[in-house]
């Protein structure tokens, strides 16, 4: 079991984007997946669900992102999002203390609901906005590591950080996938369907 | 007292015989009415005889009741063997000798009698795809597996989330059983397991749709009560959801109406498949609008719009389309995929409609409820609300009346630029043919122009003589000198005349030509 485990090469995993509204997560996934950023692109391209493969460790991975609504209004939604995802990215302004403690409210959420089943990466966006900085570094790191958490510094207007911050997620959750592989419950139930099938293949033989 | 005593006697006589106090079977002894005038022993023989006729009608039914299994197998049997027939009649030839089965013509009225249209047809599709696709004999057993489950859900009654359980169980077994058969290794599969699995879900979920869908009346009455919130919500539309919509564009309105469609259509289709793809095109629709629009494509958008849809489609049993598709999808279809995004905004936006309150909406709860309850009419907002669609057309009518009156001003002007044109080109074109026909004279061009000639002549000596009998009668002495110098004076007046001809020639014959054209 565990050989097979190490030997895959091919996942694919559901990453859910969290954060306030207007902290960059749909120009964060634009600038990933289609390197593109602008105003007039997030009008013309659809920017809500995205898919992309990369490649890490050697290995390749299928990521499936997941934009939600970060106003307020909608935060009740957010576990109908991210029950059954593998990673989680948290955003934040840097420039905006409220959008900082906006995530830590969602990973004392997440912890509660995914308890270890996912990974969760904070990412600090707009550090092209040095001069406007609210949230140092030092304290959204001492934060991340108190909660088990990555955390990342980005820019998607100037492409610094992205493409670091996604493919860490995905090397984390490999090596969660590698460790803990769940074996499929066999349910009694199913036996119900199939047992008439292995009567008739019995009798079949008998015949 | 004697004589008294003998009339009661011979009365007694007359009404009442011997014989009518006997029993009815003559057997000797007196019989009792309470026992229908039969003696003791004839009565309990009678009850004994009245058991056994019962016993005997019951046994009757019983045995009517044999036969009506009888023909429910027969029934069951044919069907199977047609679905046999249907893979034997295939191009594809088996490996082993077989005789093919000779259907009864009463199975198949009675197999249409018993399936929806529907269920037929999704029948036929998934039995043309194993055909085609795979080997006969993984055909066989796949079909035959998903007759067997299918007929096994027919049978069961459970809840749904019991059945939904069964049924995702079902697919994982036989998907792993699938999947680890050699056949989708080689490259000349066609499909891939997931092609199979869809095909399943499709048969099964359409010939299970009666039992599947909305089973419980529980959910029949959610569903209304969430339609009457919904609709008691309307008010929420006219511009408090804070959607980025412009509402102004023909374009954006089209793409909306088409969203609310399919998110209408849903409840039409049978398959999980093709309710999620109805949802898919609704989503989608919503997108191209966000794009005429000019709004960002952001989840920050589209939760909203698709709140603001459902909420002015409010589409039947919804939440029992919802939960059908989370119940008897694969689960894959649900886990990963745009379709699963799609469907996890639908579940928000439902979410969201159930619980809506006024802190959802950023409100005081009195205004909240004063409009909910209709006392309170919502403020048309100017610059996005549905509401005003209404003044939005009128003003598009208005405006297309504009340009038609300014077309119609257009188009008289170009007539009358035409008109003008056209007499330029005709005066053009005369010019143009009388140059043509003095370069290429045609014959009857010249026959004209001979007898003017000659007419002109004789009209030359007319004058001539003319002129000659005036200066006789005019001057006696000059008349002796005027016959001498006759003869060089016509020498001089013939090129004089030439010329004069000539010119007249030339007048008349463009006049006579002008005229026949």
């Amino acid at each position: 079991m565990l050989e097979t485990n190490v030997d895959q090469k091919s996942f694919k995993f559901k990453i859910v984007l969290l954060g306030e509204g207007c902290v960059g997560k749909s120009s964060l996934v634009l600038r990933f997946v289609e390197n593109k950023f602008s105003c007039k692109h997030l009008s013309t391209i659809q920017a809500s669900f995205q898919n992309k493969t990369v490649n890490v460790e050697d290995c390749q991975a299928d990521l499936h992102i997941w934009d939600t609504a970060g106003q307020e209004k909608y935060h009740a939604l957010g576990p109908i999002y991210y029950r059954g995802s593998n990673g989680v990215l948290l955003v934040f302004d840097i420039t905006d203390r409220k959008s900082f403690e906006k995530v830590k409210n969602w990973v004392l959420e997440i912890k509660t609901c995914l308890g270890n089943t996912a990974e969760i990466l904070i990412v600090g966006n707009k550090i092209d906005l040095e001069e406007e900085r609210q949230v140092t570094r030092q304290d959204a790191e001492a934060y991340a590591e108190s909660e088990g958490a990555l955390y990342m510094e980005t820019s998607a207007q100037d492409n610094v950080g992205i493409s670091d911050a996604f493919e860490s997620l995905t090397a984390k959750m490999i090596e969660h996938s590698r460790t803990r592989s769940t074996e499929p419950p066999s349910t009694n139930r199913s036996i119900r369907l199939i047992d008439n099938d292995e009567a008739e293949r019995s009798k079949k033989c008998c015949r | 007292m004697s004589d008294k005593h003998g009339e009661e006697d011979k009365k007694a006589k007359m009404h009442l015989k011997a014989n009518d106090l006997l029993c009815v079977n003559g057997c000797g002894f007196y019989g009792t009415p309470q026992w229908e005038n039969r003696c003791s022993k004839c009565w309990r023989a009678h009850q004994n005889e009245m058991k056994k006729c019962q016993d005997f009608a019951k046994n009757r039914s019983l045995l009517s009741f044999d036969q009506f299994q009888e023909r429910r197998k027969s029934t069951t049997e044919s069907k199977s063997r047609g679905i046999k027939n249907l893979f034997k009649t295939s191009p594809i030839p088996e490996g082993g000798t077989s005789s093919p089965t000779s259907t009864s013509p009463a199975s198949t009225p009675t197999r249409r009698r018993e399936l929806s249209p529907d269920s037929l047809e999704a029948r036929q599709q998934f039995t043309d795809f194993l055909v085609a696709n795979l080997s006969t004999g993984m055909a066989q057993e796949i079909a035959r597996s998903v007759k067997n489950a299918v007929n096994k859900i027919s049978e069961m009654r459970m809840s749904s989330d019991d059945m939904s359980e069964l049924v995702m169980s079902y697919y994982q077994y036989l998907g792993e059983r699938i999947g680890g058969h050699s056949l989708f290794d080689s490259p000349d599969c066609k499909v891939k397991v997931e092609d199979v699995m869809d095909q399943v879900e499709k048969y099964i979920s359409t010939f299970c749709y009666s039992i599947f869908f909305c089973a419980n009346h529980e959910e029949e009455v959610a569903d209304m009560s969430l339609q009457d919130r919904i609709r008691s919500l309307h008010w929420v539309t006219a511009g408090f959801l804070e959607t980025k919509m412009v509402f102004k564009k023909q374009t954006v309105r089209d793409k909306i109406d088409e969203a609310i469609s399919e998110l209408i259509e849903i409840n039409a289709k049978r398959s999980a498949f093709e309710k999620l793809d109805c949802l898919t095109k609704s989503c989608k629709a919503i997108f191209e609008a966000l794009k005429e629009s000019e709004a960002s494509t952001s989840a920050d958008e589209f939760l909203p719009t698709l709140i603001y849809v459902l909420f002015r489609g409010n589409p039947p049993l919804i939440q029992s389309n919802v939960k059908f598709i989370s119940r008897f999808a694969i689960p894959a279809r649900l886990m990963s995929g745009e379709a699963a995004y799609f469907f996890t905004n639908l579940s928000c936006a439902l979410e969201f409609a159930r619980n809506m309150n006024h802190e959802s909406l950023q409100m005081e709860k009195s205004e909240f409820e004063a409009y909910t309850s209709g006392h309170l009419a919502p403020p048309l907002s100017v610059i996005n609300s549905a509401c005003n669609q209404a003044i939005y057309v009128l003003e598009g009518t208005i405006e297309t009346i504009t340009n038609v009156a300014k077309k119609a001003g257009s188009l008289a002007k170009n007539l009358t630029n035409m008109h003008g044109k056209s007499d330029d080109d005709l005066e053009k074109m005369l010019a143009v043919i009388k140059e043509t026909v003095d370069f290429y004279p045609t014959d009857e061009y010249m026959n004209m122009k001979q007898s003017i000639f000659a007419e002109e002549k004789e009209t030359a000596d007319i004058l001539v003589s003319l002129s000659r009998q005036s200066s006789e009668s005019g001057r006696g002495t000059l008349t002796d000198t005027q016959p001498s110098t006759p003869q060089p004076d016509t020498s001089l007046e013939s090129p004089l005349i030439a010329e004069i001809q000539a010119i007249n020639l030339t007048s008349s014959g463009n006049q006579e030509h002008v005229e026949e054209a």
